[in-house]
């Protein structure tokens, strides 16, 4: 196993961003970029556990820098003060050696994992609802991928997660198996199209492998996503 | 042959809270077809007209039916069927 010392994006400092935030500071990691651009609320306190109480209102990123510099005063923090967006998908995730991306709705997680592809950088995708959550790897070949599971950006017909809410330990599961994957693909581990799935209510972990789809449009054998064209990315906002 | 199947939490209000159910059938389409008899209105949110919907996944064990022999993947006793949909939350 090689041992490389990664520069990590994490796409949104939510309940996912942030336990996976606090162990990847503890990790022998060479800097950590978040990119989000949302300010604390009081709702999030109970799962965001980089916030505390006196951040209400202020910008997330400006309370993760200071709880971060407290834990590991020596980690460079880059601060991307931005939703990902489809005019700066591409350049962001091409600074890094590895994203994570545990945002809140499927529009970036579609540019996400196709501004991956198209710059060559391995991402794990998260998600938590409830008393459930995903992880999912994929290599730096970028196949399999986001897509070959889930296809396209949803329009209406995806479960509804707007009213779910998120289990605070259920996202603190997750986020740190979404670190083990993303440790695991910079050292060279074959985990990339390892899905991984939490069930909080049971306590129950499943592993299972992905597989390339052959007509998928990002990694198939003749992908049609060449570019990002931000039309692609309309969607339907699902809070978590 | 009954089947058990894992009920993902946004499909739980079509099961009565459900977590697990078991359902009839030689194949997951006959399953499913069970499972509609059994909780009205499951088949359209795992459906639509061209097979199982993008943003749901189907396996059988550790195995995605779209790799398998979709809707007609044959079932075998013991096996279990468990629903995985897209999700975005965090």
């Amino acid at each position: 196993m090689k041992h490389v010392r990664a520069r990590v994006l994490l796409v949104g400092v939510g309940g996912l961003g942030c336990p996976a935030a606090l162990a990847l500071a503890r990790s022998d990691i060479a800097g950590l970029g978040l990119c989000d651009d949302d300010r604390v609320e009081q709702t999030n306190l109970h799962r965001q556990i980089l916030f505390r109480a006196a951040d209400v209102g202020i910008p997330k990123l400006e309370a993760a820098v200071l709880a971060l510099r407290e834990i590991r005063p020596d980690l460079p923090v880059y601060s991307h003060p931005t939703r990902l967006l489809p005019d700066n998908a591409v350049a962001l995730v091409r600074e890094y050696d590895v994203v994570l991306e545990g945002s809140d709705n499927f529009a970036t997680k579609f540019l996400a994992a196709d501004a991956c592809a198209l710059a060559g950088v391995p991402i794990v995708h998260a998600s938590a609802v409830r008393w459930i959550g995903t992880a999912l790897a994929v290599g730096v070949r970028g196949r399999p991928c986001y897509r070959c599971l889930f296809e396209d950006v949803p329009k209406g017909d995806s479960p509804n997660c707007a009213e779910a809410g998120v289990m605070g330990p259920v996202a603190g599961v997750v986020a740190a198996a979404q670190v083990d994957l993303a440790l695991a693909l910079v050292s060279g581990q074959p985990v990339g199209g390892q899905l991984v799935t939490f069930d909080g209510w049971h306590d129950v972990f499943r592993r299972r492998t992905v597989v390339r789809r052959d007509d998928c449009t990002l990694c198939g054998r003749t992908p049609r996503i060449q570019s990002i064209e931000p039309v692609a990315y309309a969607s339907h906002a699902c809070a978590g | 042959m009954e089947t058990i199947v894992r009920i993902p939490t946004p499909l739980r209000t079509l099961t009565g809270g459900a977590d697990e159910v078991t359902a009839t059938g030689g194949t997951v389409s006959e399953v499913i077809e069970d499972l509609e008899k059994r909780h009205p209105g499951i088949r359209e949110r795992l459906l639509d007209d061209k097979g199982v919907r993008r943003f749901v996944n189907i396996y059988v064990g550790e195995e995605d039916v779209r790799f398998l022999d979709g809707l007609k993947t044959a079932l075998k006793p013991g096996d279990q069927i468990s629903i995985v949909p897209a999700i975005a939350g965090g």
